[in-house]
């Protein structure tokens, strides 16, 4: 391993002097991204401005045997950003252009370094729709969300990162530069490396440029709220919306403790007494999304919701639907540790999914509040945690193990949107098989036979 | 490295080990640096972290320094450390986005107590506390004012009457004002604004006559609890408190968030918010070249980010003028108190965009609500060549009711 002042001359020489840290500080505040209890730091801290300079850095590496973890805006959910044998943390927000944006192509072509937030508001200006949007849009950089293969709030009609990326370029471990797909939505030349990198949490290889796809942007939306006493009829409400025939923009829920928090941060006048509270909404032309919206209220009306309205303005959709994104933040003010996770199960069993959930933190004499995309059964189940004891910290990580279990028992897995990093590591096994497992493994030495690229994670 | 390589990690581990009770250094409130989750939702609002982009100099790196600091990873006399505490602005722009209430302005106080302790502390920084903690020194700041701008003789009436060295004459002896609202009033004459714009006070008991102005007012402590001092900052507000009678009223927003921390939000009012408050109707117009003028508002950081009091100076200004919202009116103008003394270069980059955005609105005043504010914007504007003129709100209404036309 080279040593801090070696790495430090070494990385100026490439990016300059400006963009190296090498000093404690600096160190401290890249060991960790937004994960709990995951924290190890790096020895150098660089910021490439250049496709050239990131090819430049990951010869280097390989030659030197130093470890190179990419990071993005740092919102990562699953200690995937964290770098766990040291070495070089990557960090890609110069790289922030938006290079292209293409209304007859319905694409754009933007640098990694770029916030989903930014794309998307450029990419309205141009009456178009960038879909996937995670909760941490404002920060998540397009470069962290194709290598988490984001998901977000309009999964259900509109899919998540992966149905948007059409062609990369990439720079692997040992210093050549890939393009893979481009500006085609038809191409079967050779094996699908573009949805292979995308989601593989900046093991294979460091994107520098992806180029994605746009839509025309929606005419109208629109997002009610319905309350339920508890979140099994909230559940079986999402099951009869889409059995009949509806796939709606969104459909999210919170159970009541999460619309406690979440009420508490924005004071949207939201029902404290519910079991449960669904946001649904639904985009496109004006009479269809009504015509959905009714439906959508009839239905829930039928399984018995304590009450249904449907926002009266623009104003008042955004404000839920950005309630709804805060509730991770919100939910830590019960207490300032929170252990988020993301199993996901088919839809239908979602409400057998959130029972075990609710038995298992019994069980356990823990505090989990649950959220999530109702639509896609996709389930962020947050543990509420005091940071100063460790016991309840220890039964946090044996109930989170059961729940994972849960999850896979009902045919769903253990992650859905955050990805596997280094927090589920440990039971990607229990998901995948060791066969599979192995596979991983003898692909992540194809891309990177020197093993630098992000270490300790998913393939190592 | 508290973390258990993956490699190792066994089933029943779900995400690594609970951290072990750090030996704490009792620098900071250990409950207020465990809020914050490190979502990053704080980083597009800072202004440090937009002028070099490095996590350091965001909100969130600068609460993962605290907490090394805290927890003992980071010695005490680290570089990086003390750039940081001295780099950010303290607008606390972070605190409007974090969702989880992370109470960032109250956690910088206690890293600036540390880092700035004794003589630590910028000597300008000192020498400025120095003076305003000793209300007989403030009458050094007009003749300090005089010839920093210029004007040499004296201004007649440049401080209200009673105000100027602690001798309580004139208007202190005064009850307190009604104004129309059930509680009395006195009028905060800052001692920053006292010293430098002494027209703003003046203008205020223009528009509301009846606010008393009790002398011997000293410093309200906040330029103490933002330069690493903050037990004479509240010392200095509780003596504050009991020298001025029922609310206070000032014209400065960062005195208003300080004030209102250590004595309670129902002490004390900003100026818009009084006047509104007490019903105040704003008479006349403002008018440029026979036409009424347009204005735009710069938002005080702690007035809007600590107090969230944004809609009553937008009104009031309406009532007068054409208002032009600006599309940064919220974001620091660099002035952060002390901050464009001790940080010139860095104080300018950040006022830089809101100089664009003034001109590009094409209009006659931007409004301050803050004595830090108006002077960051004149020199800005000057140094620019625009012919935008800053004024502080008071002044403004001032204007309107004399019927003013200004240019």
């Amino acid at each position: 391993m080279k040593m801090r002042g070696d790495l430090a001359r070494d990385l100026a020489g490439i990016v300059g002097e400006r963009h190296v840290r090498v000093d404690d500080g600096a160190l401290a505040a890249h060991a960790r991204d937004a994960t709990p209890l995951f924290e190890a730091a790096p020895q150098a801290v660089v910021y490439p401005g250049s496709t050239a300079e990131v090819a430049e850095i990951l010869r280097y590496a390989t030659a030197n045997r130093v470890p190179v973890v990419p990071r993005g805006g740092g919102s990562n959910l699953c200690a995937a950003a964290v770098p766990l044998h040291g070495g070089i943390v990557m960090v890609l927000t110069r790289l922030n252009e938006i290079l292209e944006i293409s209304r007859e192509e319905l694409l754009a072509r933007v640098q990694p370094g770029v916030t989903t937030a930014a794309l998307a508001a450029a990419a309205a200006e141009q009456g178009l729709l960038y879909a996937p949007d995670p909760g941490s849009h404002t920060v998540s950089t397009i470069g962290g969300n194709i290598a988490t293969c984001a998901g977000g709030l309009r999964g259900l009609k509109y899919g998540v990162t992966r149905n948007y990326v059409l062609g990369l370029e990439a720079v692997l471990p040992t210093g050549e530069i890939i393009r893979t797909g481009g500006r085609l939505w038809k191409d079967v030349a050779g094996y699908d490396l573009t949805r292979l990198l995308t989601g593989s949490e900046g093991t294979l290889a460091v994107i520098t440029e992806a180029t994605v796809a746009l839509l025309p942007k929606p005419k109208e939306s629109g997002t009610g709220v319905a309350y339920f006493a508890s979140l099994a009829d909230a559940s079986r409400a999402v099951t009869a919306v889409i059995a009949a025939g509806i796939v709606p923009a969104t459909l999210e829920f919170l159970d009541h403790k999460c619309i406690a928090a979440v009420e508490e941060f924005a004071r949207l006048g939201l029902r404290l007494d519910a079991g449960a509270l669904l946001l649904f909404g639904d985009d496109g032309e004006a009479d269809a999304v009504a015509a959905n919206l009714d439906r959508i209220k009839a239905i829930c009306t039928d399984i018995g919701a304590l009450e249904v309205t449907l926002a009266e303005n623009v104003a008042r959709a955004d404000a839920l639907l950005a309630a709804r994104r805060c509730s991770l933040p919100a939910l830590s003010r019960l207490g300032p540790l929170t252990v988020l996770e993301d199993v996901t199960v088919p839809r239908h069993r979602l409400a057998e999914m959130v029972d075990r959930i609710d038995e298992i933190a019994d069980r356990y004499e823990l505090r989990i509040a649950t959220f999530g995309h109702a639509g896609d059964g996709n389930l962020h189940p947050t543990c509420v945690l005091d940071p100063h004891d460790h016991a309840a910290i220890e039964r946090c990580h044996k109930a989170f193990a059961e729940i994972f279990s849960a999850a896979i028992a009902l045919d769903g897995t253990i992650t859905g949107e955050h990805g596997v990093g280094a927090a589920k590591l440990p039971y990607l096994e229990e998901r995948l098989g060791a066969d599979q497992v192995a596979l991983l493994g003898r692909i992540k030495r194809a891309f990177d036979p020197a093993g630098i690229l992000n270490p300790g994670k998913l393939g190592s | 490295m508290t973390h258990r390589p993956a490699s190792d990690a066994r089933p029943d581990a779900h995400s690594g080990e609970g951290r072990p009770a750090p030996a704490s250094a009792g620098i900071f409130d250990q409950g207020l640096l465990d809020r914050c989750i490190s979502c990053g939702f704080c980083l597009p609002v800072c202004p440090t972290y937009k002028l070099t982009g490095q996590e350091t100099s965001s909100p969130r790196g600068r609460i993962t320094l605290m907490r090394a600091l805290e927890a003992g990873r980071l010695a005490d006399g680290d570089p990086t450390l003390a750039e940081e505490a001295s780099f950010c602005l303290g607008c606390r722009a972070c605190e409007t986005v974090c969702p989880a209430g992370v109470r960032y302005g109250e956690l910088l106080e206690q890293w600036r107590d540390h880092q700035w302790r004794g003589r630590r502390r910028p000597l300008l920084a000192r020498l400025l506390m120095a003076v305003v903690s000793r209300p007989g020194l403030l009458g050094l700041q007009r003749l300090v004012r005089r010839y920093a701008t210029g004007r040499g003789g004296p201004r007649r009436g440049a401080v209200p009457a009673g105000a100027a060295a602690g001798s309580g004459t004139a208007r202190s002896g005064a009850a307190p004002a009604r104004d129309g609202a059930a509680r009395p009033a006195s009028l905060m004459l800052g001692c920053v604004e006292r010293g430098l714009y002494p027209e703003v006070s003046r203008a205020v008991l223009r528009l509301r006559p009846g606010l008393a102005v009790p002398g011997g007012q000293g410093c309200c402590g906040a330029l103490h609890a933002h330069n690493g001092d903050s037990a004479t900052g509240r010392e200095l507000a509780l003596k504050l408190g009991e020298r001025l009678d029922g609310v206070i009223v000032t014209t400065a927003g960062g005195c208003a968030a300080h004030l209102a921390h250590h004595l309670g939000r129902e002490r004390v009012a900003e100026l818009s918010e009084y006047l509104e408050r007490t019903g105040y109707r704003p008479a006349g117009e403002v008018r440029v070249g026979g036409r009424r003028a347009r204005v735009a508002l710069q938002d005080s950081c702690h007035l809007r980010n600590a107090l969230g009091v944004t809609r009553p100076p937008r009104e009031l200004i309406a009532a007068v003028a054409d208002f032009v919202e600006l599309p940064n009116a919220g974001d620091c103008c660099g002035a952060a108190g002390t901050y464009s003394l001790l940080r010139p270069a860095d104080s300018r980059a950040v006022l830089a965009p809101k100089l664009e955005a003034i001109e590009a609105a094409g209009v006659d005043y931007v409004v301050a609500l803050n004595p830090g504010c108006l002077r960051q914007l004149r020199q800005g504007l000057r140094r620019a060549g625009s012919k935008v003129r800053a004024i502080h709100l008071a002044e403004l209404l001032a204007m309107a009711e004399k019927g003013s036309t200004a240019r």
